[in-house]
Order: structure tokens, then sequence, then C-alpha cells
């Protein structure tokens, strides 16, 4: 694999024509990669926007076919997935500020150097990682606290994450400057004071960062959901698409197919609509969280590579 | 740290007097804690205190504390199951086999891209090797299901140009192991790769500088730089993946068991998940919960200790 580099101007030739090859077999590598990982994304979207005859037919393979936006007319008339779509907002919405807000007031405290049970809290939240109690005493638990079937237990669910504390501890530790608190603490300043004039006002970044992980991981749960709502005009929305995308079938009877079908068309027509109108869920569910990555896409990033410097 | 441990050092009254003024001064640290503590409490301790429930016949009119301690029937009918050695095969297969196909791509990956030279393409294509990060689990199976459909699924009118019939792969129990490991490759892969090149980034560039001048070629800085600087990051990563062999991603094999598919897509945590909460057998399956854990957490500290004694890399 390695080219022998010798000495003199034959080594040389040699060298530059392996690095040569090199940068090509890595273009190769990375527009196999990038078609791979685009293609499916593109596939969904002109889909959605094709003629479901056409797509049926396996015309839709690099361009739409026969534009039309029928997917998109008939999910609007899904009453099921309309409501669990508000219900997500809300759930993600309320979600993110409580978690925002409990993990940066630990990582603050996590993340003073003369905290005394230092030790002790870090035992207590990262052994968390390793063991649990499991589905099933959750679930037991869950309901003897009446949180089952409630939002409340949607919200609060994976609020707080071990590792969101320790990349934000890791944040405040590094990001702001000492000379800052030991400044205001000769000042006579509590730390309440300190928390919410100076390292709040700071943290936009580590805000910005927890916003993207916990709305990710919230807006695309349906697991929890499943588990723990029984009361159907709960669900968030990943829980209704779980109904209509992870099947085999179209099931026929369902409330997804009544509203595919218009009063005039046929059964058959309802159900070609409902092949296309799968498309256009997939559109409407994940646009607007690869939307808002985007726009955060530098916070992303950055999260991870916080959390792999050692605080 | 340090400080700490030199005021504990020092005289017993002297020691009482700092912590009432330590605590004076900084009591509000406990109260901004004390949320988070709750919530680990409630979500995560009390859970563990239900584990009990596994060696009892819980019965819900008499609760959690209430019901009748049984010692380890429920784990011994589940070991002598005639299922037992299906669902614990499929588990670790399933999972052996994502761990040592999906674990190279990233580094793989993270390797080639620190390769791009310029910083716009570069960039690009960061940019976009995340993005299957932020789809669903429903949506990423539900593409499944649509592009893999006999009638009208992408990949077979693919096979279609070929000549070749139709197949129903959701439906093929021998498909449902390479589709988990393809579709988990396609969605995390890119996401992994930002561990790996904060790794790479954080090398010194003297060193590629270095390797130039004595007439390295671009395959021998990979083998003698950049592998050596990513193989403490490796380490972590493997470590933690091995922690998980026997719990990972059962809300995705849920979505993406068939019928067809069940002789190996019956992995425990969805047995538990069908078996306890659809029928309704808390003990039993909580029994098994808790079989998991236990090897998890063995194998994680294992691996954690086979890495430290190895490679001097370790968690904890």
């Amino acid at each position: 694999m390695a080219s022998n580099a010798a000495p003199g101007k034959t080594g040389k030739r040699k060298l530059s024509r392996s690095n040569r090859v090199f940068q090509i077999v890595n273009t190769v590598f990375w527009i196999m990669i990038m078609f791979i990982i685009l293609y499916p994304l593109y596939l969904v979207v002109i889909a959605s926007v094709s003629d479901p005859d056409a797509i049926i037919r396996g015309e839709v393979v690099w361009h739409p076919v026969g534009i039309s936006m029928r997917g998109y007319q008939a999910i609007f008339k899904y009453k099921e997935m309309l409501r669990s779509y508000g219900n997500s907002i809300l759930y993600t919405f309320s979600s993110v500020v409580i978690s925002i807000m409990i993990t940066l007031l630990g990582a603050y405290v996590l993340s003073r150097p003369k905290f005394k049970g230092k030790a002790l809290f870090n035992m207590f939240f990262v052994f968390t990682m390793f063991f649990g109690g499991g589905l099933i005493p959750t679930f037991l638990v869950m309901r003897d606290l009446r949180l089952y079937n409630t939002p409340w237990v949607i919200i609060l669910m994976g609020s707080v994450n071990v590792w969101n504390l320790m990349v934000a501890r890791t944040f405040i530790q590094t990001s702001i400057p000492h000379e800052l608190y030991e400044a205001s603490m000769i000042d006579g300043a509590t730390h309440f004071d300190y928390f919410g004039r100076v390292v709040l006002p700071l943290s936009k970044t580590i805000i910005a960062v927890l916003a993207v992980y916990y709305g990710v991981a919230k807006w695309n749960d349906y697991f929890t959901g499943l588990v723990y709502l029984r009361d159907r005009s709960l669900y968030p929305l990943q829980t209704v698409l779980r109904e209509i995308l992870a099947t085999l079938q179209v099931d026929m009877s369902g409330d997804y197919m009544i509203s595919m079908a218009d009063d005039m068309s046929s059964m058959i027509e309802a159900t070609k609509v409902a092949q296309v109108a799968k498309y256009c869920i997939i559109v409407v569910a994940t646009g607007p969280v690869v939307i808002l990555y985007g726009f955060m896409q530098k916070y992303f990033e950055k999260g991870v590579m916080i959390g792999s410097l050692k605080g | 740290m340090k400080k700490a441990k030199t005021v504990s050092a020092v005289k017993n009254t002297q020691n009482r007097q700092s912590i009432k003024s330590y605590l004076k001064n900084n009591w509000q640290l406990y109260v901004m804690i004390l949320p988070a503590v709750i919530y680990f409490f409630i979500f995560n301790y009390l859970p563990m205190y239900g584990i009990q429930i596994a060696f009892k016949d819980y019965k819900a009119v008499m609760g959690i504390n209430g019901s009748p301690w049984v010692g380890f029937k429920h784990f011994t009918n589940f070991f002598n199951a005639y299922y037992f050695k299906r669902l614990l095969a499929n588990t670790l297969i399933l999972n052996v086999e994502n761990l040592l196909i999906s674990f190279p791509i990233p580094i793989i990956m993270a390797i080639m891209l620190n390769q791009i030279k310029s910083d716009k393409i570069k960039r690009g294509v960061q940019t976009s090797i995340y993005v299957p990060y932020f789809i669903s689990t429903v949506v990423l199976a539900g593409m499944l299901y649509i592009f893999l459909s006999p009638t009208s699924g992408i990949f077979n009118t693919m096979r279609g140009w070929f000549g070749l019939g139709a197949v129903d792969y959701m439906s093929s129990a021998s498909a449902f192991r390479p589709l988990y490991i393809i579709s988990g490759i396609w969605q995390g892969a890119g996401y992994s790769t930002i561990l790996f090149i904060a790794a790479l980034a954080g090398v010194d560039q003297s060193l590629y500088e270095a390797a130039e001048i004595d007439g390295a070629s671009i395959w021998q800085k990979i083998r003698y730089i950049d592998l050596p600087s990513l193989l403490p990051t490796i380490m972590m990563v493997f470590v933690l993946d091995c922690g998980k062999l026997l719990s990972s991603n059962t809300d995705k094999a849920l979505v993406m068991q068939t019928a067809g598919n069940i002789p190996t897509s019956d992995i425990i945590g969805v047995y538990v998940y069908n078996v306890g909460l659809g029928s309704g057998q808390f003990s039993y399956t909580a029994a098994i919960g808790l079989f998991i854990n236990i090897i998890n957490f063995i194998l994680i500290i294992t691996v954690n200790k086979i890495s430290q004694k190895t490679t001097e890399v370790g968690l904890f």
C-alpha cells in the first residue's frame, strides 16, 4: 500500500504519483458517499410532488414526473396528523425550555472548582449512563406516579441527558473566564447573581447546542409516546407516523385512508394517493428539522467538539 | 480538588467553621443542582428501585412493594424457555455484526475527509454527511418500507432494469440484519465522524510537515500520524459501543419488524416490549430487562479494563 519513499528524483516522482492516485481515490470515494447519502432524500422530495401513477409505474427516478400536489392536499385533510403535529411542537418547545434550564443550572454547579460533593453528584449522574431500571420498571413507576397518559411524561422523559450535562459543564468551565467569577465573588455577588448576570448571557452558544440536541431528540422520538400514552389525541407526530409509514400494508379502514379519498374518487384512487402521501409526510415531518439544522449547523458540530474535551 | 484536600487536612475545629462559612456562601449551589437531582431520582433511580418486581409476582392491586416475592423464578423460566436461545442469538448476532461492520466506517470517513484539500468542499461534505442524523427512526424505517416495496419501490424498479424479479425485502428474515445495519450506517456514520474529525484537528501540524520533508506519502502519513492520533478516541468509542451490545435500538428493530422477518428481528428488547406491555407480563419481562442490564454493565466494565490494560485508554 505505502510506496517506499527512496531519496532522490525517482523517489519523489513515485511519491507524487502515489499521492495523485490517492487524491483520485478520495474524490471518487466522496462522490459515491455523497450520492448514497443525498439520493434517498432527493428521491423522497421529487416523489412527493410527482403523479401517483408515475411513481407506481416506477418512472420517478431522477426527476419529478407529472407534477402533482395531490399528496400534500391529502395530508392536510388528515386531522390526526395535523393534531399530532401541533402536539409535537408543544412537547418539543416546552421540553427544550425545561431541559435547558435544568441542564445549565446543574452544569454551572458542577463546573465550580470548589463545589463540595462534586464527586458524589458526578457519580450520581454518570451511574445512570451505565445502569438503569429498564423499560418495564420505568413504565410501572410512571404509572404509579400518575404520569402515564399525560403530556408531562412526554415532555419530561429524557429531559436531562448526562452527556449534555457534561458538555454544558465543560463549556462553562472552559469558555467563561475564571477571573470574572473571582471578581464577582469578591464584589459579594451570590451564585444566583453570577449565574443570571454573567453565565447566562455568555452561554448563548451552549444554549443553542442544547436546543439542537434536546429538540431533535424530542421531535424524533416515537417510542415514549407509544409506551406511555393510551389516548391517541395526545400522540406526538412520530407515534402517529409509525402507523402509516412503518407498515407493509396500506390499512384500508383507517383514518388515514379516509382522508386520502375525496368524495368522488374510488378506493383504488385513494390507495394511489396514499402512496404519494407517504413521501409528502416524510417531507413535512423531517423538513423543519433539516432546515433548523441548516441554521444551527455550527452549533451542532460545536457540541460534539466541546464534549470531546476532557472536563 | 487539591485545595479541597488541603482544607480537609486542617484541624477539626477550624474545619467545622470553614464548612459553616462554606455553606453560608454556597448553599445556592445545592439549590441550583436540585432540579437535576430530582429529575434523575424520579426517572432513573425510582425505576431502579422498581427492578425488585423482577423477583416478585407483580399484581397491579398490590403495587411494586406489596407484591409477593418469588425469588429467581422468572429468571429460570426465561433461561429454560424454548425461545431463550433464539432471542439471545438474534440480539448478539445483530449487535456484534452491527458493531464490527459499522465501527470502522466513520474512522475511514474522517481520515478521507481530512485529506480533502479545498476547505470549501470539505465544509460542504461535512454539512451533508450529518443530515441523515436528523431523520427519525420512524421516517428511516418508513423510507425502507417505501423504497423496498415490491410493487412501487425504487429498489425493485432498479432490479427490473436488469431483468431481475421483485423481492419483498421487508418480509424476508435474511434481509433484516443487512437492512438494519446498512440503514444504521447511512443514518449514523456521518454523525459519528465528528469525534474523529475533532481528534484529527488536534494533531500537531508540524508532524505532517516533518513527515513531508522526510518524503512520506499520504498513505504513510495516515498510517503513522493519523491512526496513532485517533487511537484514544477509537478506544473510547469502542468501549462505549461494547456497553450497548445487548440493548441497542429496540425502537428501530420494533418498527422494522414484520410478520415475515420475526425469525431474525425478534431481539430481546423487542420481545420485552411485546410481551411486557403487550400482554402485561411485567415481572417476567422486568427480569429479562435486568438480565440484559447486568450483562451490559459487566461488558462495559470488562472492555474498559481491557482497554486500560492494553492501550492505557479508558473511560473511568
